[in-house]
This record gives structure tokens, sequence and C-alpha cells, in this order.
């Protein structure tokens, strides 16, 4: 019997590993692994291993349901998109194109990421938005600002040509397994590494330096270094003279912020702020790494300008071992986010608020009245669900009622929809709230472009047939379309990504025939153009192409511990789970490693509330409660928990006040309270 | 030992676990033990060269071929001595023996090469000189190792 391999994308984390799959038969029989891939070299985390899991998985969505009082009824295609068509039309003919929302899917592939927010907006509904507004909305914002350029400024094997490794509120040994190889590769070099986090972690094992700052205090932390960095001058004022503007704001800004004010708001010692401090500004090349430590907060836009301030001041971008790089969680979020399926931008970040945008895309796609923006972002389009401002949405291949913050209100709001269609490729909290679901499918049986936090577009190729009647995004979102009376004449992934080429100019020369093995990294503007792995090494992509220095503030988190709940909860992930878990808990092999969704408390604080390990006990803040299992454990500090948002409960326990400027939610920052259950 | 492992690479992902796991019909052989909550370690077969699973086992189902403690399934009676006899615990019995077979039939034992951070090789090579730039890191910071 021929075995077949065939190339793809794992569907997992933002790091883009490559693996083959094993095709028999028509069946998946296996994962080989793909030793030429440049950013795994061929290794795979616990949950790319187990990715095949849910590909076959007996949950599977088969079939268009349509909900019949409280259970569902399974629909032919015809009558589904009949009901799409009708549920939507309705909403658009009664309160106005605006009154219909969309979510596009960092899950999907870029392909099908640009048709949803074409469709969105063909329709006249500027309101489309992915879950990138959950983890990197502040790096889109505050990057845009500083460097003109959102992405990860080097692609993730330079990590190895570091000689100083700055991570901030990442823990990318759980959650970018690989990346921490590059980590190591950089150390058995000589590099050192600095990790600040609230808790320690396994990314922190790898640390010489280990800051172990409170939950909402980065901002100080970041300027308490810049202060060390400008007094000692450690800077480089030749880089900061010729590609920066704004310094003078800047070191007048934290002349006050020195290391004993930092180590009083952080909780990590003056020493240590002095000795990272030195070691960043000091090595010849230094690289930041950050993740949703930096971003889920509400200060969250602020975060990411103190870290690129830092990169700045010290020179360290536009060279290999240098950077700034925001790790991304999800597959596509990056893609996603290219593609314009974002509150603010149109496809390649035109911005949707200028007429110029609006007049290109009216002519690239022969279109009308296309809808000014910004629209709503995610967490908006919940709030507006709840005031009736929208009336019907369209969610592909997310999970608001699990991953938005205090789930409760979201699930009250999706409730008020007077129409509301998932499309997924399992029955998710938020599909259970729909009024119809379509069955997609998951990424072995689909193909299509996927874009890696380094912004490296890699082709993934189809293995199998999606099961039952479940038909690829691409089809489904066409079909609702055509019954529109839209022209979406797209046959295959690539005839998309042809216009792709034609209307994102990122993308101009990424055409699927030049999609080998490793992808190209982006920006690629023209056919024989080979990729920008390292951006920013001749100026910047702003006014006078230089950098904005700016200044940040600091502002405490919204929440403090007080009385009545006198611990601070953080929220994060764990090596076995991904997300909001519903690809992970119903993978066997996974879940049975972390069944359970658990509170860590330190032992002092456990002891106080006579709690032993494993003990059940009750979670609570302002917007609800929640039974956890205490893990003790001496990574987190007296006074701080932490639970992973891989389960149902977590959410309904954060808060949904957001960062002004980036709408992201302060997931990382919560006052509780925990007593025992019995 | 074939199998090399770097304590200090490791960082409890349990890739190695889920990979083992996935290529032998759902056993996996190999475990990561936590040490608290600063440090973890695979654990699996040493391939010992005097081993006592294959002292131990009467019917000669473990046997030495070469480096490796090889197993061979048809002649194992379950009777459980191997899993008393080895000094690491890793040889344990349910109806038969299992333990790591270094991936018999692969270019490489899915756990050296699914390992995102590089903590396990089967070259001796990269092993030793690892060891070397260690200790010759803690030699130039002043301290011994």
């Amino acid at each position: 019997m021929t075995k077949v391999l065939v190339p793809t994308i794992c569907p997992y984390c933002g790091a883009g590993c490559g693996f083959f799959i094993a095709v028999e038969k028509e069946r998946a029989v296996g994962i080989e692994y793909m030793l030429d891939h440049p950013v795994s070299e061929g290794a795979l985390c616990s949950k790319g291993n187990a990715a095949l899991e849910i590909v076959g998985h007996q949950e599977r969505l088969t079939s268009p349901l349509k909900r019949r009082g409280d259970g569902w009824a399974k629909i032919s295609w015809e009558e589904a998109i009949g009901l799409a068509a009708k549920g939507l039309g309705d909403a658009k003919k009664r309160r106005g194109p605006a009154s219909i929302a969309f979510l596009a899917s960092s899950k999907c592939t870029n392909e099908e990421n640009y048709l949803i927010e074409k469709l969105a907006r063909l329709l006249g509904s500027p309101h489309v938005d992915n879950c990138a507004r959950l983890c990197h909305a502040p790096s889109v914002v505050g990057l845009n600002r500083t460097l003109g350029a959102a992405g990860m400024t080097n692609p993730i094997p330079d990590v190895a040509s570091s000689r100083c490794i700055f991570i901030i509120g990442s823990n990318l040994a759980e959650n970018h397994p690989v990346i921490s190889r590059w980590v190591h590769r950089a150390k058995d070099a000589g590099a050192l590494v600095i990790v600040a986090d609230p808790r320690e972690t396994h990314t922190s094992w790898m640390a010489d330096i280990f800051l172990q700052l409170a939950p909402g205090t980065d901002v100080a932390l970041l300027n308490g270094m810049a202060h060390v960095i400008i007094r000692e001058g450690l800077l480089d004022g030749e880089y900061i003279a010729r590609n920066t503007k704004g310094f003078e704001v800047l070191a007048e800004s934290v002349r006050d912020f020195t290391p004993e004010k930092a180590a009083e708001i952080t909780g990590v010692t003056a020493d240590e702020i002095v000795r990272a401090a030195r070691a960043y500004a000091s090595s010849p090349a230094s690289s930041i790494l950050y993740s949703m430590g930096i971003t889920q907060h509400t200060t969250g836009t602020d975060n990411v300008q103190a870290v690129s301030n830092l990169a700045l001041i010290c020179g360290h971008l536009g060279r290999s071992g240098t950077g700034v790089m925001p790790l991304r969680g999800q597959n596509n979020v990056q893609g996603a986010c290219d593609m314009g399926a974002l509150a603010e931008f149109y496809p390649g970040y035109r911005k949707a608020s200028d007429p110029e945008t609006i007049k290109y895309f009216s002519s690239a796609w022969e279109a009308d009245g296309l809808p000014t923006g910004p629209g709503l972002t995610a967490t908006e389009m919940i709030e507006a669900a709840t005031s009736g401002d929208v009336g019907a949405m369209y969610i592909v291949g997310e999970d608001p009622a699990n991953s938005d913050p205090s789930s409760r209100r979201v699930r009250k709001a999706l409730d008020a929809l007077d129409f509301l269609v998932v499309q997924d490729v399992f029955m998710t909290a938020t599909a259970q709230a729909a009024d119809l679901v379509l069955p997609g499918a998951v990424w072995a049986e689909k193909e299509g472009s996927f874009t890696n936090t380094e912004r490296r577009v890699q082709w993934s190729s189809k293995a199998l047939d999606p099961p039952g009647s479940a038909l690829s995004d691409r089809e489904i979102i066409c079909r609702v379309a055509l019954s529109f009376g839209l022209d979406f004449d797209y046959p295959d992934a690539a005839s998309v990504l042809a216009e792709i080429n034609r209307t994102v100019p990122q993308y101009a020369g990424i055409t699927r025939d030049r999609l080998e093995t490793g992808g190209l990294i982006w920006p690629c503007p023209s056919h024989d153009h080979p990729g920008t792995p390292i951006l920013h090494s001749s100026g910047f992509k702003l006014a006078e192409g230089r950098a904005a220095i700016v200044p940040v503030p600091y502002r405490p988190a919204v929440e403090v511990a007080n009385e009545d709940y006198p611990f601070v909860l953080t929220t994060g992930r764990a090596a076995v789970h991904h997300n909001a878990g519903s690809m992970t808990r119903r993978s066997p092999s996974l879940v049975s490693r972390e069944p359970d969704l658990y509170v860590e408390i330190n032992p002092t604080d456990a002891a106080k509330l006579k709690v032993v390990d494993g003990d059940p006990v009750t979670v609570t803040t302002l917007r609800g409660e929640t039974e956890a299992h205490a893990r003790l454990s001496v990574g987190v500090k007296e006074g701080v928990v932490f639970m992973p948002f891989h389960f149902p409960g977590t959410n309904v326990l954060t808060q949904e006040t957001t960062d002004p400027e980036a709408r992201i939610p302060e997931f990382k920052v919560s006052a509780c309270r925990i007593s025992r259950r019995d | 030992m074939p199998v090399y492992v770097d304590v200090d690479r490791c960082i409890g992902c349990r890739s190695c676990e889920v990979a083992c796991q996935r290529v032998h019909g759902g056993i996996g052989h190999i475990h990561v033990h936590f040490v608290g909550d600063f440090a973890s370690v695979p654990i699996f077969c040493h391939h010992c060269e005097e081993a006592s699973c294959t002292i131990a086992c009467f019917s000669g189902a473990l046997y030495k071929d070469g480096e490796r403690t090889a197993f061979d399934v048809k002649k194992c009676t379950g009777c459980g001595l191997c899993s008393l006899a080895c000094p690491y615990g890793v040889v344990w019995t349910d109806k038969i023996a299992h333990k790591c077979d270094l991936c018999e039939g692969r270019a490489e034992p899915a756990c050296v090469a699914t390992c995102p951070a590089n903590a396990l090789t089967t070259d001796y090579e990269l092993a030793s000189r690892r060891e070397r730039a260690r200790a010759a890191r803690a030699a130039a910071k002043g301290g011994r190792r």
C-alpha cells in the first residue's frame, strides 16, 4: 500500500512548525517529522504530536445544524445557506448592514480570512475582527506607532545569534516550545538570558537573571531599566540621533524612575533591575521576546511601547540577533491581521478610516458603498450585542463564550442576538448559543497559506477530506457570499492568494508556486524578492524614516488586591493545552496529562487558607466564581495566584475592562478570594 | 546509554511522552519527572551495559543487542521480574513488559527527533561537548561544577 506524506503546518501556536501527515487509503496513519523545516528542524511539542487526535474525533461536526427547541436538527447545505442568508439579510434589511458583525478566525488560512473580511465589507458592515484583539492588539497599535510595523522584527532562528535575550511576559518554554531550542543555542554560544514574569515558569529555568515582578507592573520595570541605561550612558547615542525621535521626552519622563522606585512598585530588587539593564544595554546584540504577559493589560499598549523604547535607545534593532519579538499565540493570528480581519484595517494594514483605502478597495473589488471604519472590535461586538446595536453575528472558528473575559456576560450577549451563525469544527460553548451551526474543516482537510509569528507565510496542503458533509471554510464562505449575489468565484485557495498578491502589497510576491518548505517572510513586494526576515535594517516606515520613542507613564492595574479580594489572580497557559481548549481538551493524550482546572497558590497562603495540594477550592471575583483544584507552588509569590485559561471556568473570573487604545481586556490581573470548598 | 539527556535543556513540555505514546500504539516508555517547581527530567531505559533486567529475565525476552537492551515480545511471559530488577524503575509490566526500544525501525527515536529544546540526543560527541562547555563556563565564572 502506498503511503503518501503530505506537508502541513501545525494548527496550534504561532511558531509555525511543519510536519508531514502520513496518509494511507485516504486515512491519516501518522505524523512524520519535517527535518528541514527552518523553525522546528523536525521538532514538535506535545500538542503538535497529538494534532491528529482531533482530526477524526468522534465529536466533530459533520452536518449543518439548526436549532430546534432545545436541541439540534441536521439540515442540508442548501437549507443551511438559505438560513444564513435569511438571518443575516433580515438583520441588514431591518437595521442596516452595521447591525451585522463578523468574527474571523486565527485558525483559518489567509485566504479564508481574506474572504471573511471581504464578505463583511461587501455586505456593508465595518465590523470584522479576530481574536488578535485578545492577544496582540496592543502590539499592532503600539509597534505600528513606534516602529511602523507590528510583526516580529527578526525570525525565530535569529534568536540564536543574540548575545542577550530578554524574555518578558512570555512562557515560551510551554507555549512556543520550539523557540526554546533557539534560546538554548544562543546560550551555548554564551548569551545571557533574562526572564521577567510574575511566576517562576519553565521559561525561567533558562534564565541567568530572573525578575519576578508583581502582575501589572511591567511599565515600572521597563522604565526603571531605561533610567539605568540613560543614567549610566549605556545607550546608543548615534543610533538614537540617526534613527529616532522623542528621546529627550523619554529621558525627562524616566529621570525620577530610579531602580529603587521601580523596585518598590515591582517587588524586584533594585540590584537586579540594574543588572538586567546593564546586561541588555551593553551586549552587542540583544533581543526582547514578549507575549501575553505584556499585552493582556489595561496598560497593554503602554507596555509594548515601553518594550520598544528599550530596544530603540540601545539601538538593538535591524541587525541579526536584535529585535522586538511579539510571540503570537495562534497558527494564523498574524495572517488574519495581515488580511484585514481587524476592525481598524482593510487588508495590508490600510487604515479603514482613510478615504484612500475605501477608494482603493472600491476599485480593486469593483464595489460601491464599502464601509468606512474603524468597526467594532471583538470585545465591543459583545457589548453591542447586549445593547442591541448588533443584531446578527457570523462567528468563524472562535469561541468567545470561553475565550472572552467575564464569560457569563458574553453568553448573555450571544443569547440576546436575533441571529447567530457559528462555523466551527466542534460544538463549542459559542456554537451552543447559535441558531445555525456550519461544520468547517480542520487544517489537514484543506489547503492554504498560514503566516506564523515571524511573518513567515507557509503553504499547508490538504491531506484528507472533511468528515461527513463538512466543507472547507473557503467553500462555506463562498456559498454564503454567492447567496447574497456576490461574485465569490474562487475554485481553490490559490485563486484567492492570487487576488491577495494584487491587493496586499506585503504579499505581492508571495505566490503559490513560490511557497516551498520554509515559505517566504513578508514584506515580499515582488516575484523575485527573497522576503524580508529582518525589519528596520534601513530606517523605519514612519515620517522621516525615524522610529518614535514614546514616554510611558506608569499606571497601576485597574484591580488591586483588597480586603474582600485579597489575592491577585493572573492567567496563562499550560504546556499540554491551547487557548480555550476546544481542541486540546478533546485530545486524549493531552487532556489525560492536565485534566482539570487548577489554581496555583503559594504554600504560605495555602496554609493560611487551610488548603493542601489537590484540595477543591472556590475562586471568586466580582464577576463570578469557579471551582478548581489547589496546586501548591512556590513559583507564585505570596498574594498572587495563577490559573490556566484552557478550561471554561477561568474567564468567568476575568474582567472586561480594556486598554483604552487597543481594547484588549485585562486578563492578567484580577482581584480574587479563595475559599475551601467543603 | 544511547540517548543522552541534557537536564539543563529540558523544559518540561512533555513532547517526548506524547511522541513516544504516539509511535508505540498509545503506550509510552518515557516519563518526564518534575523536581518541585525547578526542573524536569525525562526518565526512560538507560540501556545499561550490564542490564539487570536481562539477567532477571528467564525467558530470554530481554537481551543485550549491542548497546541496546532489546525486547522480544513473543518470549515475554509477563512475570514482572524485570520490573523488580530494574534499578531505575523504567521497565514495568502490564500483561507484558514495557520498556524503551529506541524506536526500532525509525531513523532516530521519536523522543529525540521531537524534543523542541534539543535536550535529548543520540550523539555522544554532542553530549560530551556540551558537558565540557558547561564546565568551561563554570570555570570562567570562577567556580566549579
